[in-house]
């Protein structure tokens, strides 16, 4: 083991825990464990699960989800990668070519994937997808009922290799309730679950897999949950692909980020899913074995996500679009981009992660775009976009982090573009416009009341995020504004951030593709049609409550388009000048997730030199990972 | 101390007469009607409690299962509609608020607490079971031992007040007495986890060993147990010495300990049938409720030790706004400590003739 213990004398955990895994590393295998060699071992973010032996991933809460139950014993229709995919972004899983739309989008037919097997040898038939619809149409407390019994009205298998929908209403986007961005509607073995009675209280243990693995074991605490490859794994999705390397994956609750580090620096746990940049740091700084995404300085895996400024458009503080525009300038991205992620954040000062290929796309053809782009303060035009802050962001880390890339293009790609340059003046100017005035070091609104602002973090449940919030009202409180963050977190923050009980909100209301450039996964959700009453619970993912008759026609000519068309990119593109414009939210960055893989065991992990999937353990795709993966010879 | 003080200075209670048998009896009768009806009502009045304040938080437990349910995959808002009205009918939080606490204390009654929300359909008696005896087992031990050590070592120091070594055991209680909790609980994770690796710093037993009754799980379950006991341990001792101590150097200037004394009844003796059975009555109440209070779990040193029990539970339950799972927890432990207080009560007037009922 190489520790040096000066730089972890920071952390008094990770000592502990440090000798404490060696010792239990030289220890024999304890009973029941596969052998470490053959064993890929993962954290699972959802920590301990509290009522383990349930699998029942189609009743919420029922069990775990990321325990491995659905990256490698779930299968659905298509994927869609959030990277670059093993053979392109689409994947056509069990079904066997893209979906069949009829020509108005109310009819979409499947074909299916022969010779697929359920792990206790049962053939996957089109009856298992008819089953699955209709099971959760009557049942619409399931995961996925709500969803289907909206757009399903009829379902049926007019051969075991066709599936035939027909659609209550129009939806161009059908197929994505079958396709795998992050998860989507998993296949239900009809065989198991017909037997089963109330499919809701059902604890489908031992789970019958579709994916390449099947259970192997799991630990009554809810700690460890091991999978083991299946004979027949050539009868998977995945078979096609080749023989998935590891025999046996785990997936672990390895405790607090400290405990995690220490794990991975004596090689018990061999993807970490997160941790907090300093950890990434001792990480990089101390292990020989480490793989990260970008293999230098910032390392994270930008996640196709996008952490905002959220304001709540129902408060009237934030009526004017010259307020927001304001506030917008007053925050010094580089200094948050220091608080929150110690520089290795990528930044994006469009509504648009800059993750996958939307940098392709979106961010770097519209360059240009936003260098010319001019806001009318009311007394002047200012351009208020600087293209270099990635790179300034980059020359700031670079005298501590040696190793932080040069190439404009990848630093571009690792820090982001630009942003909005701070300018206080305009911001002045245009609170002025606004009505706003400034007495004294204060300003006040329009009605003579001192401009309070309040913006919720998650606290430590959140750190880069709290820190990001943090940074930010601290630049708007040295213009004179009393902004003081509030914290909430866990079931606090999603219920205020759901029922609209928030100024601002440091969250995101922008989950992409990552790896196309549709935007429909969450723009459709934006329609003012969508959009509750104040106090009343708004749905996912419009927190900020933004209306806009524009935004609308937008979204409703992507909804006539078809998922493929290329003008998906044009109205792409037309939502990010209309958000420009109107600044909903402030965008800020990407979702960094410090994904730490080691090499002692396996190597072939997805990194940017090599991005056939998001390296990030808990998400669906990562079952490609499986595949690519050799055991590290001695 | 009205065992010492002579009954001619107190009238009233030299004039009450000596009860009879019967007398004694009926009256303990009386007591124990009236303190059972007290642990009855104040059971009920902290439940009541519990289930008032977990109703009145605006976290909505259906709000969270759609958040759980929506954070990353497809949604709609006009499905969620649909399903915000389907979970409200399964989880029951759609009735009137009068139908739910009528059926709330129906379920209650016969120890159901329904499902767990965030662990659905799991009932939340199951999830509280399985975390009881691991909050219970590590409680249990480590209270038992600093209650022991403590009061015996706290006797001895406050009955030998010129021994030297007790005298320095006692410097150490009041030395680490003080000391938070978290701050013993960190120091011997990098003592023993780290400068002298000899102990596993997380879980309750192996990971990947079947839980049974075979000696390599015991051996496991113990050797994982041994730091949060011995941290527990380290908290809890310097309080049960300090307050013996305490007590012993109150009795041993007693009329009836001097008496002794100068009557040349052993030390030894005098030490154990005059000295500590005198002052171990306050500190068996305070035994009581302890034990009592293992039903709340120990949150810091579940959380520190990764180690599975109540106290995480009742975290996780907060943290997910599963308010049958809260009110399950805190419902066992209002019954523990309440039970405890009672049955300490009723022993009282048995063990200790001071005490009389009523």
């Amino acid at each position: 083991m190489d520790i040096r213990r000066r730089s972890l004398l920071a952390t008094p955990i990770a000592l502990a825990a440090a000798r404490a895994g060696a010792q239990t590393t030289s220890q024999p295998t304890p009973s029941g464990l596969p052998p470490r060699h053959e064993t890929l071992i993962l954290e699972n973010p959802e920590g301990t699960i509290r009522n383990a032996g349930w699998f029942n991933i189609w009743t919420i809460n029922a069990g775990g989800s990321y325990t491995g139950l659905q990256q490698l014993a779930m299968d659905t229709l298509w994927y869609l990668d959030p990277e670059h995919g093993l053979d392109g972004i689409w994947e056509n899983a069990l079904a066997a070519e893209p979906p069949i739309y009829n020509a108005d989008f109310t009819e979409m037919t499947v074909k299916l994937r022969p010779g697929i097997f359920w792990s206790d040898g049962v053939e996957f038939t089109a009856d298992d997808v008819v089953y699955t619809v209709q099971t959760q149409v009557k049942n619409t407390a399931m995961r996925w009922g709500g969803l289907l019994a909206l757009n399903v009205k009829e379902v049926s298998a007019p051969d075991p290799r066709t599936v035939v929908f027909k659609l209550s209403r129009v939806n161009s986007r059908f197929h994505a309730l079958f396709t795998v961005r992050f998860n989507a509607v998993w296949m239900m073995p009809k065989h198991v679950f017909e037997k089963a009675g109330d499919p809701i209280r059902f604890d489908f243990n031992k789970p019958v897999s579709l994916g390449a693995y099947v259970l192997h074991s799991y630990d009554p605490e809810g700690k460890r949950f091991t999978w083991q490859l299946r004979d027949d794994w050539q009868r998977t999705t995945l078979g096609r692909f080749g023989k998935p390397g590891p025999r046996y994956v785990s997936y672990i609750d390895p405790g607090p980020p400290d405990k995690r580090v220490i794990a991975q620096l004596n090689h018990d746990l061999d993807v970490i899913h997160d941790v907090a940049p300093e950890g990434m740091f001792t990480l990089a700084r101390q292990s020989k074995t480490l793989k990260t995404w970008f293999p230098k300085f910032p390392y994270a895996h930008p996640d196709p996500t996008l952490p905002a400024l959220i304001f709540n458009l129902q408060n009237p503080m934030f009526a004017d679009r010259r307020v927001r525009w304001a506030l917008a300038l007053l925050i010094d991205i580089k200094a948050v981009s220091m608080a929150s992620y110690r520089g290795a954040a990528t930044i994006s000062a469009i509504g648009i992660p800059p993750t996958g290929t939307h940098p392709e796309d979106y961010h770097k053809p519209m360059q240009e775009w936003l260098a010319a782009y001019e806001v009318d303060t009311g007394k002047r035009k200012i351009r208020p976009y600087d293209p270099t802050l990635g790179k300034q962001i980059a020359d700031m880390v670079r005298p501590a982090n040696p190793d932080v890339p040069t190439d404009p293009a990848l630093i571009a790609r690792a820090f982001g573009y630009g942003w909005w340059k701070p300018d206080a003046q305009a911001a002045t100017e245009l609170l002025e416009a606004a009505g706003f005035s400034k007495r004294g070091s204060a300003w006040y609104l329009p009605d003579g009341k001192p401009f309070t602002v309040r913006v919720v973090v998650e606290g430590e449940s959140r750190p880069v995020m709290t820190r990001a919030g943090t940074m930010i009202a601290q630049n708007w409180r040295q213009f004179g504004i009393d902004a003081r963050t509030e914290v909430a977190q866990g079931a606090a923050m999603l219920d205020r951030r759901n029922a609209g009980d928030f100024e601002t909100l440091i969250a995101w209301s922008v989950e992409t593709y990552g790896g196309h450039p549709d935007l429909a996964y969450f723009l459709d959700s934006w329609h003012s049609q969508y959009v509750a009453a104040p106090g009343k619970p708004q749905a996912p993912r419009n927190y900020q409550r933004w209306a806009n008759p524009e935004l609308d026609a937008i979204i409703e000519k992507i909804r006539r388009i078809s998922f493929d068309d290329p003008k998906v990119v044009e109205y792409g593109r037309d939502y990010v000048k209309l958000a420009v414009r109107e600044m909903p939210t402030i965008p800020l960055m990407a979702y960094n997730v410090f994904t730490a893989m080691d090499e002692t065991y396996w190597t072939g992990y997805p990194t940017i030199e090599d991005p056939y999937t998001d390296p990030v353990p808990n998400w669906g795709n990562s079952r490609y990972m499986m595949v690519r993966l050799k055991q590290r010879q001695a | 101390m009205s065992a010492s003080v002579p009954t001619e200075q107190v009238p009233e209670l030299a004039a009450e007469p000596r009860p009879t048998g019967q007398r004694r009896a009926g009256s303990y009768g009386a007591y124990l009607r009236r303190r059972l009806l007290q642990f009855v009502v104040v059971v009920f009045i902290g439940i009541n409690i519990t289930y008032v304040i977990t109703h009145a938080t605006p976290i909505d437990p259906v709000e969270q299962t759609i958040s759980a349910a929506t954070s990353f995959g497809s949604t709609s808002p006009e499905a969620i509609a649909t399903m915000r009205e389907a979970l409200r009918a399964l989880y029951g939080t759609g009735d009137n608020p009068v139908e739910q606490y009528v059926r709330f204390w129906r379920r209650v009654a016969v120890g159901d607490f329904g499902p767990s929300l965030s662990a659905f359909p799991t009932p939340v008696s199951v999830l509280v079971g399985r975390a009881l005896p691991w909050t219970a087992g590590l409680l249990v031990v480590s209270t038992a031992i600093s209650w022991v050590l403590g009061n015996l070592l706290g006797g001895l120091a406050g009955y030998y007040r010129n021994s030297t070594t007790l005298k320095l055991t006692g410097i150490l209680a009041m030395a680490v007495h003080p000391i938070p909790y978290y701050i013993i609980a960190f120091v011997l994770l990098i003592v023993f986890g780290y400068l002298w690796p000899v102990l596993p710093i997380s879980d309750a037993y192996d990971q990947g060993m079947r839980p049974g009754l075979t000696l390599d799980f015991v051996l496991s379950m113990v050797r994982h147990g041994f730091l949060p006991v011995l941290s527990l341990v380290m908290a809890g001792i310097g309080g049960w010495f300090i307050g013996m101590r305490s007590l012993v150097s109150n009795v041993v200037t007693e009329d009836y300990t001097l008496y002794a004394e100068l009557a040349g009844v052993p030390r030894g003796k005098i030490l154990r049938s005059y000295v500590m059975r005198n002052a171990i009555a306050p500190q068996i109440t305070g035994l009581a409720m302890s034990l009592g209070a293992i039903f709340n779990g120990a949150i810091i040193t579940e959380q520190v030790f990764g180690y599975p029990g109540v106290g995480s539970l009742l975290v996780a339950a907060v943290h997910a706004g599963d308010y049958s799972l809260v009110i399950g927890v805190t419902t066992v432990s209002i019954v523990a400590v309440s039970a405890a207080v009672l049955i300490v009560d009723l022993l009282h007037p048995l063990l200790d003739p001071r005490v009389r009922a009523g």
